[in-house]
């Protein structure tokens, strides 16, 4: 029977690259040898995106990360917490897991119709926000917001998910709406789901009380409207979100993926609304 | 008697087999092939330690199959943990890089998500951290254990010992 204390650590390491981040900082635990060939760079080498000149831009956008001394902690730092880029139009972090690269673009980065009309839409300043401003809609009866990614952004061979990142405070306007939600790959197939924004799935029609049957038989037509529709889910760091797509990153060519919202069929108004923006992280 | 012009070269095993492979394969194995550069005369048959018939049976296999540019149709899956580990310290020895390839990848797929515990006992390593060691590096690489598929850690409490 072999010892396997024969294998050089060179080739431990070789195997612990094989794995996954997760793999190589559990086993880091099992002996002395093991915890120098699990923390190499060699390994965490092959867990960061392989492209160079990538890592130096987005070291450019975080000083600190310049000082980093080796390439497991380089990893840690990258998939601890978002990183703004793009003159804060985008933040990008790794996905621990899996080492995939993680994009949420920022409101500000996109084609909101009215967008820049203040009696609509205004652009605010909110401390829970990631990125320096939010999209705060004041009000308005078409809604109609447009974002695109490049796929040269995100890893290759990966399934993502676009997910719109958004808070509604005393909104109005929401319950009983279905939304139109898509993505697509230009010149592809495109998608589009249909949910309620409106985290809250009470009836609203328990309100009106028993004797009213017009009103409860009105309210009940309009919650049918949105019986069924995927709901909003809270965030760890207390947005809410909802799923508008996915799509196959195969990185073959480089492709713009579009992805919308838009509402602009029930003719009412809605209020209070807040995007951060959408997040295009793997599945 | 083999001579240079001759395709076929002679490797005997640490069990005593002879095998005549062509020359193209002992190629791959760079460890004999600095045998054979480095030797003046003609070399009558290689000596490879570490190497059992059974390891040349696999690697005479994954040639033909890769000759023939069948190479993923290689599997390893019939062996199980101490003949992999095995194979893998012949193919280290003879130092093939392709077939080394496939069998990190192999015993990587093994390990993925295993605990710690398991794979302490599948590679035969002990534990030579103190305790407080342990404990360090074990806070150090929490985020690490929090995976929802990894294994759980059934003898942690075990490590102080």
């Amino acid at each position: 029977m072999a010892a396997f204390e024969e294998l050089p650590e060179g080739c431990i390491a070789t195997i612990l690259s094989r794995t996954t981040p997760l793999d190589a900082g559990r086993l880091s635990l099992i002996s002395k040898t093991f915890r120098s060939a699990a923390d190499s760079d060699a390994v965490w080498d092959q867990f960061l995106p392989s492209d160079p000149n990538f890592i130096d831009s987005i070291i450019s956008h975080s000083p600190s990360l310049a000082n980093i001394q080796t390439k497991k902690a380089l990893y840690l730092a990258l998939s601890d917490r978002p990183i703004i880029i793009d003159n804060g139009k985008k933040s990008f972090q790794l996905d621990r897991k899996s080492g995939k690269k993680c994009i949420m673009l920022a409101a500000r980065s996109f084609a909101i119709t009215w967008g820049d009309d203040e009696r609509y839409w205004n652009w605010i300043a909110m401390p829970e926000s990631r990125f320096p401003e939010v999209a705060k809609l004041n009000h308005v009866w078409w809604l109609e917001i447009r974002g695109m990614i490049n796929t040269l952004a995100l890893s290759a061979n990966t399934q993502y998910g676009a997910y719109l990142v958004f808070k509604m405070i005393d909104p109005s306007g929401f319950e009983n709406l279905p939304v139109d939600l898509s993505v697509g790959v230009e010149g592809g197939n495109n998608n589009t789901k249909i949910v309620c924004l409106d985290s809250n799935v009470e009836p609203m029609w328990h309100i009106a009380g028993r004797r009213n049957r017009d009103w409860n038989r009105h309210m009940r037509r309009l919650q049918d409207r949105v019986v069924g529709l995927p709901r909003p889910n809270i965030r760890s760091d207390e947005w809410l979100e909802i799923e508008m797509g996915e799509f196959f990153n195969s990185s073959l060519e480089h492709e713009e993926v579009h992805m919308s919202v838009i509402e602009t069929k029930a003719g009412q108004l809605k209020y209070n609304f807040f995007v951060e923006g959408i997040e295009i992280r793997p599945k | 008697m083999a001579s240079s012009s001759s395709n076929l070269i002679s490797l005997k095993t640490s069990d005593g087999t002879v095998f005549k492979v062509e020359r193209a394969l002992a190629k791959t194995m760079k460890t004999v092939q600095a045998i054979i550069e480095e030797a003046d005369a003609n070399i009558y048959m290689i000596p490879i330690h570490n190497v059992f018939s059974h390891h040349m049976d696999m690697i005479i296999d994954y040639y033909k199959l890769s000759v023939a540019g069948k190479s993923k149709e290689f599997s390893v899956e019939k062996l199980d943990n101490d003949e992999l580990k095995d194979f893998l310290l012949a193919v280290h020895y003879l130092n093939m890089e392709d077939l080394f390839e496939v069998l990190t990848q192999a015993v990587a797929d093994r390990l993925e998500k295993k605990s710690v515990g398991y794979v302490r006992k599948y590679f035969g390593i002990e534990n030579d951290f103190t305790p407080e060691e342990y404990a360090a590096i074990r806070k150090k690489n929490d985020w690490a254990f929090k995976g929802d598929d990894i294994e759980p850690e059934e003898d942690e409490e075990k490590q102080e010992e």
